[in-house]
């Protein structure tokens, strides 16, 4: 039985090539998209699960409180994880990790830039990082000792043993390779070239040794039998226990969470994050599958004329209708296992450029689940689901009105049920393009937004040997090489301030009242480098320690001090510092593109900062420019490679998700279109092959090309039309409650709509005139002998 | 084996009622060959439909092999008609997409005959039908004469009681109609129980008895000597 159903669904699918080719791609395509976006999600989903003590890990993240607003930061105190270890029995392993960062390691002439992290001996024993080579027992303890990755000692050794070999660090410090580690995969959220003792890292920040101050990060691993609950517990005044003068409510965030719900509000997971754009992207794998698999059943059904009598042959020869249906749903099933082996051709083609899109390096790998188990379950998923309606319908046929002669009314049902998943499909497709068009519109609208500052031509280089305590020097020398217009120094650089303090104070504040405050200190030219304007005061003196005590503060800071000009105020610190304030900086947009500025402090202190600012003249040549700043650093920093980005590609990298989804929705909304079309134009073929004798009669008594075109077309039009009014309210609402996420804004303006709309109509009329023109064009003398 | 009492069958649609049937009783005995004549809508298709079980009438009695029949299930009557029924088109109805010996073979897979009892049957079938050299080959690069041929094949795979014909030769000429006729004239005279629809007063004297009907009645039956 089962290789007669195989055997007539190939034989049908010879026979109606054009029919089963369009099926198959539309079909295939469908599928290859859900199956890059599957890749993309399992990848998500896979972050960090590789490491075996999984359900036992945990960050310990803190609650902060100030002005009635609760923030949470990963920063902890330097002696929480040493104190706690002790204190809880429930915590097996700790660790603190640092934020991060490239150091120079050097051997003979190779330098690089390699990222790292100062990390506690139980690094190792809580995470799944593969140990190659090594005492696991004596790693990390020793300062002078260095953990690499394979990748890294392949890169300063190549074939030898790197075990016991030396690479000098940071110019200045010589260290000795005591383990190796396998690369972390790519969906861990810890990524290094190299770990060192934590003990180098306090050695530099002694500041890090009070409860009170937050400066690094905290992992620790919970015995099994542990229960988290608890532990929060008892974390929740541990800290104010220790220096009851802060505010930090530390407690545990799982790994589990690490990758996708990252959001806390009001210290509370919002249980938002990248998770909302793997449900999104879900989303969007499904409805191209459905929309897919309409063009399925509508082409399936539309053909159903063909092979009714068919099914009367059957039924008469004893077939019942479950066999019926089974014989169907084989057909479907048939085609669609043969879609997914031209999806996963498409899939191991396109992949390359898919990952240049997601900034993944994902596999075409068969011990992949999405591979092995989803290639035939969206097989088996897509052939029941687009052979659902076309078993039950076509096993339906009566065999006594199928040999009388089978017409299907235009008010039949199943002309109704067609003409609704074309609508259906087109609703989705309006969608993504009305989508596309408000996700662009965004990104552009904060992107041109006013920053107050100049983000264009500035460079920005890291504070390496001796630059900080050279600046003078070097900023006279880059000035002298006549493309640089201004440059200074800075702990952050404008857009990203990475500090902030609650224990501010000035004349006339509630004492009750805490609030956060952001920190900046740079050099005094760096409003200058920046462009960014005073609205009241002066800026800094050129000699820094003149202004050492005073300070700039932004527009924010000045309004919650309650004055428009405060210059003359003091603020005080709980360290009894008192600073003047000599200016109010207009706002500026920082960390977060699309919030209004928070209040913001600006010291003259360029000792000890990270970042070199330069701003190059305008229209310089910039691989001549940078080999000029370049070749100024060298000689007065030998020994450190020249690295630096442009402030405006960090600038765009705060909209990496967006910018992500914008692309994606574009390709999906094309996608969609593409494959919605492909079942239009082979609905118009059937349409037109069926009306092929009204259509010679039409033309007999006087109908012309455009009475006919228009005859076959009207009523796609009307379904896309149709499509257009329901997905407008829709699509509105989606695009509204995202919006919703962002304070600065774009509103939805009428125009996409009628933009989306009409571009729909467009496509759609494109599809099937080609059908009613080549229908319109036959000689009616043919189209009456047809019949 | 076939006894149909005051049968009823009635077409509706929103506007019309049309009475296809009407009350018409009709006996077929085992082994015998009745031609069913009469104009254009007089009811003969319905009556076929009804007597192959692939139709309800909607009043009187229908007793099959003494067993009533008139409200089967589509379920009940599927599993009746496969085992005791043969039918012949006029347009032959066989599946573009097999081949002959495909088509010949389906009411068998249906019946649930085994793989080698099914080659064995539709090879000694189409033997006897001298089709066997057009095993391979598709209902459409057959002549007419042929394609009924394998439709009578398929017919009698299954070693029915009963074969209805609705009008054979429709689609012939009248030399290939004449085989057809012969081929249904031994299944008969072989014990096969034959109904056949004809307007053909020349096919209908290969009969026993002709019975004419008129608006969905009968009402005339000759019998053939």
């Amino acid at each position: 039985m089962l290789k007669n159903y195989l055997k007539i669904a190939w034989r049908n699918l010879k026979r109606n090539k054009g029919y089963a080719l369009l099926n198959m791609a539309g079909l295939a395509l469908g599928m290859a998209c859900a199956l890059l976006i599957l890749l993309w999600v399992y990848d998500e989903l896979s972050y960090d699960k590789f490491h075996k003590n999984y359900p036992q890990l945990y960050q310990v993240y803190e609650n902060q409180t100030y002005d009635g607003k609760t923030f949470t930061f990963s920063a902890m105190p330097g002696p929480f994880a040493e104190h706690a270890k002790n204190d809880f029995p429930e915590i097996k392993h700790i660790t603190r990790m640092d934020w991060g960062s490239h150091h120079l390691v050097s051997l003979g002439d190779k330098h690089v830039y390699e990222p790292g992290y100062f990390v506690d001996p139980d690094f190792l024993k809580m995470f799944s990082f593969e140990l190659l080579q090594g005492d696991s027992a004596a790693l990390l303890t020793d300062p002078t000792s260095l953990v690499i990755t394979d990748e890294m000692a392949r890169k300063f050794f190549g074939t030898e043993n790197a075990l016991g070999k030396t690479l000098k660090v940071d110019n200045d410090r010589l260290m000795t390779v005591k383990g190796i580690v396998r690369k972390p995969p790519e969906n861990s959220s810890i990524k290094f070239s190299w770990l060192a003792s934590y003990k180098i890292y306090e050695q530099r920040n002694e500041w890090l040794a009070f409860w009170g101050n937050n400066g690094i990060r905290t992992y620790l691993q919970l015995h099994e039998q542990a229960d988290p609950a608890l532990v929060n517990k008892k974390l929740y005044n541990y800290i104010y226990e220790k220096d009851s003068s802060t505010l930090a409510k530390p407690f545990l965030f799982s790994i589990s969470d690490w990758r996708l719900r990252r959001e806390f509000e009001e210290g509370k997971q919002t249980g938002g994050g990248r998770i909302e754009y793997v449900r999104f992207f879900s989303t969007i794998a499904l409805l191209i599958v459905i929309i897919a698999c309409i063009n399925f059943m509508n082409l399936a059904t539309a053909r159903s004329e063909q092979r009714a009598r068919e099914v009367g042959v059957r039924k008469v020869m004893g077939a019942g209708r479950g066999m019926l249906i089974r014989q169907f749903f084989g057909e479907s099933i048939v085609m669609s296992f043969a879609a997914v082996l031209l999806a996963a051709l498409i899939v191991y083609l396109v992949l390359p450029a898919f990952n240049t899109l997601v900034e993944k390096e994902l596999t075409f790998d068969c011990t992949n689940p999405v591979i092995w188990a989803g290639l035939p379950g969206m097989a088996l998923l897509c052939g029941i689901l687009a052979g659902s309606y076309p078993s039950l319908y076509l096993s339906s046929f009566n065999p006594v009105t199928v040999f009388r002669g089978l017409r299907i009314g235009k008010n039949s049902i199943i002309v109704y049920v067609r003409k609704g998943l074309v609508v259906t499909q087109f609703v989705i497709s309006i969608g993504f393009i009305i989508c596309t068009i408000i996700i662009y519109g965004q990104i552009q609208h904060v992107k041109q937004r006013n920053l107050g500052y100049s983000k264009d031509n500035v460079l920005q280089a890291p504070l390496r040997g001796l630059m900080n305590e050279r600046f003078s020097v070097i900023r006279q020398d880059l000035l002298a090489t006549g493309v640089v217009e201004n440059a200074a120094v800075s702990n952050g650089n404008a857009m990203t301030t990475n500090s902030s303090s609650g224990d501010f104070r000035w004349a006339g504040k509630d004492p009750t009242r805490q609030v956060l405050i952001s920190m900046e200190w740079v050099s005094p030219e760096f409003l200058s480098t920046m462009k960014m304007e005073l609205a009241h005061g002066r800026d800094f003196y050129p000699d820094a320690q003149r202004d050492s005590n005073r300070v700039l503060i932004n527009e924010a800071f000045a309004k919650l001090i309650g004055r428009e000009n405060p210059v003359g105020e003091i603020l005080y610190r709980d360290n009894n510092e008192q600073f003047e304030i000599i200016g109010v900086v207009k706002d500026f947009i920082y960390n977060d593109m699309y919030k209004k500025p928070d209040p913001c402090v600006i010291f003259c202190e360029p000792r000890g900062v990270n970042n070199l600012m330069i701003r190059l003249k305008d229209n310089q040549d910039i691989s001549k420019a940078t080999a000029a700043i370049e070749a100024v650093l060298k000689k007065h920093n030998p020994g450190y490679p020249f690295e630096f980005e442009f402030l405006d590609e960090e600038f765009n990298q705060h909209f990496k998700t967006e910018m992500l989804i914008g692309k994606l929705s574009r390709l999906f909304a094309l996608l969609t279109i593409i494959i919605s079309c492909l079942g239009l134009f082979g609905l118009a073929a059937y349409t037109a092959e069926r009306r092929t004798r009204e259509i010679g009669i039409r033309k007999v008594l006087g109908a012309t090309l455009s009475n006919t075109v228009l005859l076959l077309s009207k009523d796609f039009l009307l379904l896309v039309a149709l499509a257009s009014v329901i997905a407008f309210p829709i699509t509105w609402w989606v695009m509204h409650r995202w919006l919703e996420k962002y304070a600065y804004r774009i509103d939805i303006e009428w125009w996409v709509f009628v933009v989306a709309g009409l571009l729909a109509v467009v496509i759609a009329l494109v599809t099937v005139s080609f059908q009613a023109l080549k229908a319109a064009l036959m000689n009616p003398v043919k189209s009456l002998r047809v019949e | 084996m076939i006894k149909i009492t005051d049968l009823e069958k009635i077409y509706r649609t929103e506007e019309v009622e049309t009475v296809a049937l009407n009350k018409l009783s009709l006996e077929v005995k085992e082994g015998e060959f009745v031609a069913v004549m009469g104009p254009s809508g007089c009811g003969k298709s319905t009556l076929l439909n009804i007597l192959g079980l692939l139709d309800d009438p909607d009043g009187g009695s229908f007793l099959f092999n003494n067993i009533e029949v008139a409200h089967f299930n589509e379920r009940k009557r599927a599993e009746l008609r496969k085992h005791n029924i043969g039918f012949v088109f006029q347009s032959f109805n066989l599946i573009d997409e097999l081949t002959v010996f495909e088509n010949v073979e389906l009411p068998l897979i249906y019946t649930g005959v085994k793989s080698a009892e099914r080659k064995r049957r539709v090879e000694e079938v189409l033997d006897k039908m001298q089709i066997m050299h057009r095993r391979n080959h598709y209902p459409q690069q057959l002549s007419g004469g042929q394609q009924q041929r394998v439709a009578v094949a398929r017919a009698v795979v299954n070693r029915p009681k009963l074969i209805l014909a609705d009008e054979p030769t429709g689609n012939l000429d009248s030399s290939n109609g004449n085989e057809v006729m012969q081929l249904l004239t031994d299944l008969n005279e072989q014990g096969t129980t034959i109904v056949m629809v004809t307007h053909s007063e020349h096919d209908a004297r290969y009969s026993h008895r002709i019975i004419r009907m008129l608006d969905g009645q009968t009402v005339l039956e000759n019998i053939m000597v």
